[in-house]
């Protein structure tokens, strides 16, 4: 009961006129920025973060517009993939399956509502689960001392890769890259300078912000000139806005069964968004297609996929949000945004900001809403978007990001490293290296080594503290298994594929 | 080899991150000392990377030099920016860096010099004049 009064307090925190007025601006801009091609939901917000700032508004406002653009985002990836079968971020990928199919039967009206009410059930599943158990693994990480959390920032290191089957050594050679660029600067506790190499721009460390911009927003760049100048093929027309309604009720199973798969994949380590697409696709492909429709354009494969994919998003909040720890690049980008904000997530954050996280919660519902209803009579304008060439819309975009990031220090090194980082990205882009972990060791990494030399100051310098307390041993068991099932995952891909390349 | 070489300079980066960590010396009353946590991060990473050189896994496929002279291109109109902004003022160098990238991204010149000359001029419009952002509209080398 009490989680709920707070919760209907977030709703009075989200409901003020200013901070509706930033949500529907964030629904509208994000759905731009995500219809737009080469933009996708992480580097439209590493783009905006720094330019928030400019507004001058509290916390709680910055993060309502920030997480409604994400939202927006991520609902306009989705016309995207429905219209042009090229997915806006990763988790979209599920959807074009069958959301491109079904726009070239000529229903694409109703794959877009489809998706919109998929979304929003998935949303509504993730914000109930939220509700009931954030609150209560706050309370549970209150016990958590500075060798815990060091265990779980292991545990948050060796996960983040997911079982996605990509060589986990690459991963963890991102993460480790994160962490040392994460150590460069003024030592947090004995003051004195670390790799900065006598050049003062450096002695504040690597502002995250920076490395996003540049990792997300400039390599997205490098990577557009490898392909030929040629621009995509046309989107596909709409006929109408209205969609079919039975068509929808059609699919409330689907929903709700892809909600739940999503909100379980989301909540674990690893996972995120990408895994609570695909699984609630494949279960759905399992229990319902029986005549063989699915990858055709059946409505109900637009519905797991983009109800999973929420439930998922919102899941994914639970551990950043309780413990400070995102499990996938959704979460990483909210982080990021947090971070930058001023704001420390974790146990405490409950007790202390807990208008900032209901209202944040109330807000990701809220823009879930504004999506539905925004999106059914302006898809239309949004569609033509997708027709903006993209040798007129990247100049642009690096123009604002080298706005955004000049606005931080009004400094050119800054924009010199954002540069750097951007080939640093391309470049592990190439090598097939995931660039969330990067972004998270540099978020955390400071963190890490603080709750370290915390936690052996108060041993007096005895290593057996790491593994003294229950919580801690439960953390590196879980990492242990964790690292096992990828390694065998990963092995067992390799040999399949090596057995494929044998046969043909 | 790509990811072998990849995994050599890591190896090496790695190398050198550890070898300078380890001479922070601790301050009196810090316990584990400043240079510990680089030396736990730099020896897995010179360990995995190490793997990566040794066993590696993935292809990976290069652009052809004509794409590859156009990345240059970028990076170096991209480099001539975050250089020449304060010199140039935020009008300008947005105009040159526009122009230059929408050419370089395949955009007709006259295009991109029409792009470049309604979008510059607008978003030092919007980030100077109504989000208050102080972007200087002429630089250092016009006073």
């Amino acid at each position: 009961m009490e989680t709920l009064s707070l919760l209907a307090g977030g709703f009075a925190v989200a409901l003020t006129p200013l901070n509706i007025a930033l949500l529907l601006l964030g629904c509208f801009s994000g759905t731009l920025i995500g219809a737009l091609p080469g933009l996708g939901p992480v580097n439209g917000v590493a783009i905006l973060i720094p330019l928030t700032f400019a507004f001058g508004f509290d916390a709680t406002s910055s993060l309502i517009l920030l997480s409604s653009v994400y939202f927006g985002a991520m609902y306009g990836g989705r016309i995207s993939s429905i219209l042009l079968n090229i997915p806006g971020d990763e988790p979209a990928v599920m959807t074009t399956l069958d959301g491109y199919p079904m726009a070239q039967r000529g229903r694409a009206a109703d794959a877009l509502a489809i998706s919109g009410v998929a979304s929003f059930f998935g949303a509504t599943v993730a914000v109930i689960g939220l509700t009931l158990f954030a609150p209560a693994l706050a309370r549970a990480a209150i016990h958590f001392g500075p060798s815990d959390y060091f265990a779980l920032y292991v545990l948050a290191f060796i996960t983040i890769g997911g079982i996605s089957g990509v060589d986990p050594r690459k991963t963890l050679v991102s993460a480790l890259l994160g962490l040392m660029i994460a150590t460069v600067g003024l030592d947090p506790i004995s003051g004195i300078p670390r790799y900065t190499f006598e050049n003062y721009h450096i002695y504040d460390g690597v502002d995250p912000i920076v490395a996003l911009v540049g990792l997300f927003a400039l390599s997205e760049i490098l990577m557009l000139l490898e392909k030929a100048a040629i621009d995509r093929a046309k989107p596909i027309g709409l006929d109408s806005w209205l969609p079919d309604v039975r068509t929808i009720w059609t699919t409330r199973w689907a929903i709700l069964r892809g909600s739940i798969v999503g909100f379980v994949a989301g909540v674990l380590p690893g996972a995120g968004a990408s895994l609570g697409s695909v699984m609630a696709y494949s279960m759905e492909k399992q229990t319902s297609d029986k005549d063989g429709t699915f990858g055709k354009g059946d409505p109900r494969g637009v519905a797991a996929p983009e109800a999973g994919n929420n439930a998922a998003s919102g899941g994914a909040l639970i551990p950043m949000l309780s413990l400070g720890v995102p499990g996938s690049g959704t979460t990483a980008v909210m982080l990021a945004m947090l971070i930058s904000l001023n704001v420390q997530p974790g146990p405490l954050l409950f007790e202390r900001q807990p208008d900032l996280v209901w209202g944040l919660v109330a807000s990701l519902y809220m823009a879930n809403v504004a999506l539905l209803f925004l999106n059914l009579p302006m898809i239309g304008l949004f569609s033509r978007l997708m027709l903006v060439p993209t040798w007129a819309l990247m100049p642009i975009v690096a123009a604002v990001s080298f706005v955004g990031v000049f606005s931080i220090s009004n400094s050119g090194f800054d924009l010199q490293l954002m540069i750097a980082f951007g080939v640093l990205g391309y470049l592990l882009r190439k090598l097939e290296v995931s660039l969330v972990p990067l972004v998270l060791g540099l978020l955390l990494g400071g963190d890490m080594e603080r709750n370290l030399r915390r936690a052996m100051s108060i041993s007096d310098g005895d290593w057996s503290v790491l593994i003294a307390s229950p919580i801690s041993i439960t953390l590196y068991i879980l990492t242990t298994a964790f690292l096992g099932l990828s390694i065998w995952l990963a092995r067992r891909d390799h040999k399949r594929t090596q057995i494929r390349n044998f046969e043909g | 080899m790509t990811v072998r070489l990849a995994g050599v300079a890591i190896f090496m980066i790695a190398a050198l991150y550890t070898w300078y960590g380890r001479d922070y010396t601790a301050s009196f009353g810090d316990v584990l000392g400043p240079s510990v946590f680089p030396v736990i991060v730099g020896i897995p990473a010179m360990i995995l990377s190490a793997s990566l050189a040794v066993f590696p896994t993935g292809q990976v496929q290069w652009p052809d030099s004509p794409h590859m002279l156009r990345q240059v291109a970028a990076l170096a109109i991209l480099l001539g920016y975050a250089l020449l902004l304060r010199d140039l003022g935020f009008p300008l160098a947005t105009f040159g860096l526009i122009l230059g990238i929408g050419i370089v991204l395949g955009g007709a010149p006259l295009r991109a010099v029409i792009l470049a000359a309604v979008f510059a001029p607008a978003l030092w419009a919007l980030f100077d004049q109504v989000l208050g952002l102080p972007l200087a509209f002429l630089g250092r080398w016009f006073d």
